[in-house]
């Protein structure tokens, strides 16, 4: 339905998206994963015929939207990832100037409106201006202004950023649904790995601008089929003992987290041995261990050596 | 583009502060700067050496005739030492049949002041002459030859002159700044994804800026109409009977203006720093073209040349010309044209200029 071959956008001396494929199928949930900086947004900025690419091309039905991009904007919805409404006016207001925009009028226009106002849970609120509303609430309508023309595909750039969990958790209920009984097709972009983890059927892990990774949740996690994730929760924190934790054979990656350290490590080695070993020799109190599955988080430090949020 | 057009309003009349303020600040400027000169006039002191007490009382009330300029008598040491001092800028010194001058600094009023005077003496010599060739010497010529005194409206006008040009200057200027901030919007937008949500929209970007562009010009063109309709009726400014030739300059200014307005969102790229720059654009144009004071005072070639660039100059001239001197269409076309050509070329500029930046801007 919509792929990109070889895409590329070049600033200057800087080049932000590097021979980029991808492609989404209709009413796949796809997932754009990357640390910030990864090139995600100018990506899905070429595909929205927003931004003209350096090289490459974004085909939309086999044909260049470059060529014709009234056709792929048409069918198209782009949520952007700062809050693009006049704040000014209220929720209604700005969804009237929005239907007209994409040519809804009369009836259709205020049913439509109605409708979004309802599946965004913003119905009570809709005559107060935007610039009333909490962070989620305006993410909410964000959102809904992008649905009044009834899109085929959505394109989500990091469309909960910055909001509460409730607010969260609503926004990604209400896109999975549109994904699975309406059938919308959606490009999510995100650097939050749980959020791509619950919506996308198929994941493409950026960084510095190319994919360096694709396919489904499983198969990504795959990678670490031979690792294990260990968690050690430490009483304070020591260089030392990181140094020597990464040294250890068994280890791929040692890194700080907030109450110690995620060791990747090779599966079936006996590593908690070594680990208090070190500890006792660093006089690094251990307060916990836990073991875990591998998060497509942890695909991406095993991938890059950085975490997403780095 | 109408559904652009309309909601640009929408967002005016919601927050409507700025056009107020500085529809305000044109009619606060005006009432400081003209109202209390329009009322005024201009004291002339004159001293005399060698006319009798009697002569030079005569030739006060003589002079006096018109309002424009009140004469009063003094006499050489004073009028001499309030020069001296800065005081006074003139003083008059009467004679049989000349006059002098003292000039103690450049004052706009003085070339009126003279040409004035010198009507009124030309005048009196004209009828001396008859009454020595006709012998009339006692009966009073003047009531029986009308003696024509060309120029002499407009010497007599020189403070409505002034008046126009600060009605007219500041109408102009205050209007560069509504237009300017508005404009604002146009980069605000693009910065907060509003813009970029109309170009993935069905709308081509000609309708977009048209729909913008339309909604500033009338912004402006509104705010310049009011001025003038509260000054004509509140504070009884005559503008004359030339609407049409007013109305198109008043359009043609505010095209140029709102071109020069794309032409630096072209060059500045965000808000705030498009708010440090439109004042010193707006006021740096004033005072070159002539909104602050006349040009005619300036006699610097660079700033003169400098003033040719500037929109207002026009703007005023063209204006000054619709009201005071009665001029037609076909004798405004300098201004005209020359406005309209500005427009022409800041508009290409700033629009190309504002698509180069696009380009490397995603959502």
């Amino acid at each position: 339905m919509l792929e990109t071959k070889d895409l590329t956008k070049r600033f200057k001396s800087k080049t932000a998206v590097n021979q980029l494929n991808l492609y989404l199928e209709k009413g796949e949930s796809v997932g754009l994963l990357g640390p910030n900086g990864a090139g995600k947004s100018t990506t899905i900025s070429m595909i929205a015929t927003l931004l003209p690419p350096s090289s490459g091309k974004v085909r939309f039905n086999n044909e260049d939207a470059w060529k014709n991009p009234q056709g792929l904007r048409q069918v198209l919805g782009v949520v952007p990832q700062e809050i693009a409404l006049y704040e000014e006016l209220s929720a209604y207001e700005n969804m009237k100037f929005f239907g007209k925009v994409y040519g809804l009028k009369g009836k259709q226009l205020e049913s439509r409106i109605e409708e979004v106002l309802e599946l965004i849970g913003l119905t009570e609120r809709k005559k107060d201006a935007v610039k009333t509303y909490s962070g989620g609430m305006k993410r909410r309508i964000n959102i809904g202004v992008t649905l009044l023309h009834e899109p085929e595909i959505l394109i989500m750039d990091e469309p909960t950023v910055g909001i509460d969990p409730q607010s969260r958790n609503y926004i990604l209920d209400m896109i999975r649904e549109l994904n699975r009984s309406r059938g919308i097709t959606v490009l999510y972009t995100s650097h939050y790995m749980e959020e791509v983890e619950k919506l996308c059927d198929r994941v493409y892990i950026m960084d510095h601008g190319e994919i360096i990774a694709s396919g489904t949740n499983d198969e990504l996690k795959s990678i670490l089929s031979n690792e294990e994730t260990i968690h050690i929760t430490v009483q304070t924190h020591s260089l030392s003992f990181e140094e020597k934790l990464s040294q250890l054979p068994a280890v791929t990656q040692a890194s700080e987290e907030e109450q110690g350290y995620k060791v990747i490590a090779s599966k079936g080695e006996n590593l908690l041995e070594d680990i208090f070993e070190l500890s006792r020799q660093t006089q690094t109190k251990i307060t916990g261990v836990s073991l875990q599955t591998p998060s497509l988080e942890d695909v991406f430090l095993h991938l890059t050596g950085r975490t997403l949020r780095d | 583009m109408w559904t652009v057009f309309k909601l640009q309003w929408i967002r005016l009349f919601k927050q409507p502060t700025l056009l107020i303020t500085f529809l305000g600040m044109t009619l606060v400027f005006v009432y400081f700067m003209a109202g209390a000169q329009g009322e005024q006039t201009i004291t002339v002191p004159t001293f005399s050496e060698t006319l009798s007490q009697e002569e030079q009382s005569d030739w006060l009330d003589r002079l006096n005739e018109e309002e424009t300029f009140e004469f009063i008598e003094s006499d050489y040491e004073t009028v001499y030492e309030d020069i001296r001092m800065n005081e006074r800028a003139f003083a008059l010194g009467l004679e049989e049949d000349r006059y002098q001058f003292l000039i103690g600094r450049e004052d706009m009023e003085i070339s009126t002041l003279i040409q004035y005077v010198n009507q009124i003496y030309s005048e009196e010599q004209r009828l001396e002459q008859v009454r020595q060739d006709f012998g009339t010497e006692n009966i009073d010529v003047s009531n029986y030859i009308q003696v024509e005194t060309t120029g002499r409206t407009e010497a007599a006008s020189s403070n409505e002159i002034y008046r126009m040009a600060v009605v007219v200057g500041m109408s102009l200027y205050f209007s560069v700044y509504s237009i300017l901030y508005l404009m604002t919007n146009l980069v605000e937008e693009k910065q907060t994804g509003t813009w970029q949500r109309l170009i993935f929209s069905p709308l081509t970007k000609t309708r977009i800026y048209t729909g913008q562009l339309l909604h500033y010009m009338l912004a402006g063109i509104l705010q310049i109409f009011l001025a003038l309709l509260i000054l004509h009726y509140l504070v009884g400014i005559e503008f004359g009977t030339n609407y049409m030739e007013m109305s198109v300059l008043i359009i043609c200014f505010v095209f140029a203006i709102v071109s020069l307005g794309m032409l630096l969102m072209g060059l500045v790229g965000s808000p705030q720093q498009l708010q440090v720059v439109i004042p010193i654009v707006a006021t740096s144009m004033a005072m070159l073209g002539g909104a602050f004071w006349p040009l005619e005072v300036v006699s610097n070639q660079i700033l003169l040349f400098l003033a040719e660039l500037m929109p207002i100059k026009y703007g005023i001239q063209g204006m000054m010309g619709a009201v005071l001197q009665d001029r037609s269409l076909s004798q405004l076309l300098e201004p005209i044209g020359a406005l309209v050509l500005m427009g022409i070329i800041f508009m290409g500029i700033g629009i190309n200029l504002m698509e180069r930046v696009s380009e490397n801007q995603s959502i």
